[in-house]
C-alpha cells in the first residue's frame, strides 16, 4: 500500500484543506492533534482542518483558523457554503487527540480535550459523526478519498487499516 | 521570536546549550561506555520541519521523553532519539533491545526515562553553576511514536503554555554506529529574559 499518494492534499498543524469531488484529504503524524473532516454529500465537498488546541489563548488573532477547534468549524463550514439549514447533511469524521506521552505530573490532556470540544461544536451544528477513531496513547496518520469513501488509518508498528465510510458519506445524503 | 533575538543573545544561548549539553553527553558516554560527539547547538524556532533532522520520515518511529523542569527558570526539555539510536541504548545499558514496538517492555521504558534523567540532571546542573539558578525536574515522560506525533504533541504543548516556540536544538552523534539524539528546550514565557538577566547580558 503506497504510503502517500502524490495528489493527497496534506494539511500540516494549523492548516485547512478543501477538495472537490476526487480529491484525497489526509493528515500525517497526529499526536495531540485532531484531524477533522467535514464532507457535503449534496456538493461532494470535503474540507480538513489539522486542529492543535480547543480554543485560542485571549488575544490571539485569528490568522490561522484551523489551529483552533472554536475557529476551525466555523472556516471549514464556510469553505464548504452548505446553507445554514443544511448543515445536518454534512458528515464528521474525528482523528487524533491522543495523549503520547504518559505518567506526567501535569498532564495538560490536550488530546482529549481537543476532542472534546469537537464534540460539543459538531453537536452544537447538528452535524454527525460518521467516523472516529480519537483518543489512547497512540499517534496516526489518515487518507480520505474522497471518490471512494476509503479512509485508510495507519498507526506506527501496525499494518493500514482500510474503512469503508462511502455508505455512511452516502446515505444520509439521499436522506437530506 | 527569534529575529527579537540579537545575535549576542543568540550566540550566548548556543553557548548555554553547549556546556549543559556538553556535560549532558558526558553523562551519557560515561553511562554507556561510547563516545559520543556534540555538534554546535542551534538556537531555532521549533517548527516540524526540523523533523527530517531526527529522521527521512514523518512517519517513522522514534522514542522521545520529556520533563517539566520549575525552579528560578522553568520549561520544557525534551530528548528524541530515532529508534536505532534507542536500539544503540538498550544493546549498551542492558544488553538487548526489544525487535519491534510491539516487544517493548517497562525496562526498555525506564531506560530510556533515565538516560534522560541523568542528562537532564547534568544539563541542569551546568545552568546552575552558570546562573546560580535552583532547578528541579520531575521524572522524565516516554513516549514511542511516529516522530512527527510526537514533534507536534510537544509543540501543541508548548503552544498552550504559551511558552516561547524557541528552542535550543541539538544533535549528539556516534558516527561508526549511526547513533543520534536530539535535544529541545522549551522555556516559558519570560524565562529566557530571566536568563540573560542572571547572565548579566
Amino acid at each position: 500500500m503506497p504510503l502517500r499518494v502524490l495528489d493527497v492534499l496534506l494539511a500540516g498543524m494549523g492548516e485547512i484543506k478543501v477538495a472537490h469531488g476526487e480529491g484525497v484529504l489526509g493528515c500525517i503524524g497526529l499526536g495531540s492533534c485532531v484531524g477533522v473532516v467535514l464532507y457535503d454529500a449534496a456538493t461532494g465537498k470535503g474540507a480538513l482542518a489539522h486542529v492543535m488546541l480547543p480554543e485560542p489563548p485571549l488575544g490571539e488573532s485569528d490568522e490561522m483558523p484551523g489551529k483552533y477547534a472554536t475557529t476551525a468549524v466555523p472556516a471549514l463550514l464556510k469553505e464548504l457554503g452548505t446553507p445554514a439549514h443544511a448543515l445536518s447533511r454534512l458528515k464528521a469524521m474525528l482523528i487524533g487527540g491522543a495523549e503520547l506521552f504518559q505518567n506526567r505530573q501535569h498532564a495538560l490532556q490536550i488530546g482529549t480535550r481537543n476532542v472534546e470540544q469537537l464534540h460539543r461544536l459538531l453537536e452544537a451544528h447538528r452535524i454527525p459523526i460518521i467516523f472516529e477513531d480519537t483518543g489512547g496513547h497512540h499517534g496516526r496518520s489518515f487518507e480520505l478519498d474522497l471518490a471512494t469513501g476509503q479512509l485508510t488509518l495507519r498507526v506506527v508498528g501496525q499494518a493500514p487499516v482500510v474503512h469503508n465510510l462511502a455508505m455512511a458519506m452516502m446515505i444520509l445524503a439521499k436522506a437530506s | 521570536m527569534l529575529t527579537e533575538l540579537s545575535a549576542f543573545r543568540q550566540d550566548a544561548l548556543r553557548e548555554i546549550g553547549n556546556i549543559g549539553l556538553g556535560g549532558a553527553v558526558t553523562a551519557l558516554s560515561d553511562l554507556t561506555g561510547i563516545c559520543f560527539t556534540l555538534e554546535v547547538p542551534e538556537v531555532m524556532e521549533l517548527t516540524t520541519t526540523q523533523l527530517h533532522l531526527i529522521c527521512p520520515s514523518e512517519e517513522c518511529l522514534s522514542v522521545g521523553t520529556v520533563a517539566r523542569i520549575e525552579g528560578d527558570w522553568s520549561g520544557e526539555a525534551a530528548f528524541l532519539f530515532p529508534w536505532h539510536s534507542a536500539e544503540v541504548l538498550w544493546q549498551a545499558l542492558i544488553g538487548a533491545a526489544p525487535a519491534e514496538l510491539s516487544d517493548l517492555n517497562e525496562l526498555h521504558e525506564s531506560v530510556i526515562r533515565e538516560v534522560a534523567n541523568i542528562m537532564l540532571g547534568s544539563f541542569l546542573n551546568a545552568i546552575s553553576q552558570m546562573t546560580g539558578f535552583e532547578l528541579h525536574m520531575e521524572p522524565p515522560a516516554f513516549a514511542a511514536d511516529m516522530a512527527a506525533a510526537l514533534m507536534s504533541s510537544l509543540m501543541v504543548e508548548a503552544l498552550y503554555g504559551q511558552r516561547e516556540l524557541l528552542a535550543i536544538e541539538t544533535r549528539f552523534c556516534m558516527p561508526e554506529q549511526q547513533f543520534e539524539g536530539f535535544f529541545f528546550f522549551l522555556p516559558d514565557t519570560g524565562n529566557l529574559y530571566r536568563l540573560f538577566d542572571a547572565l548579566g547580558i
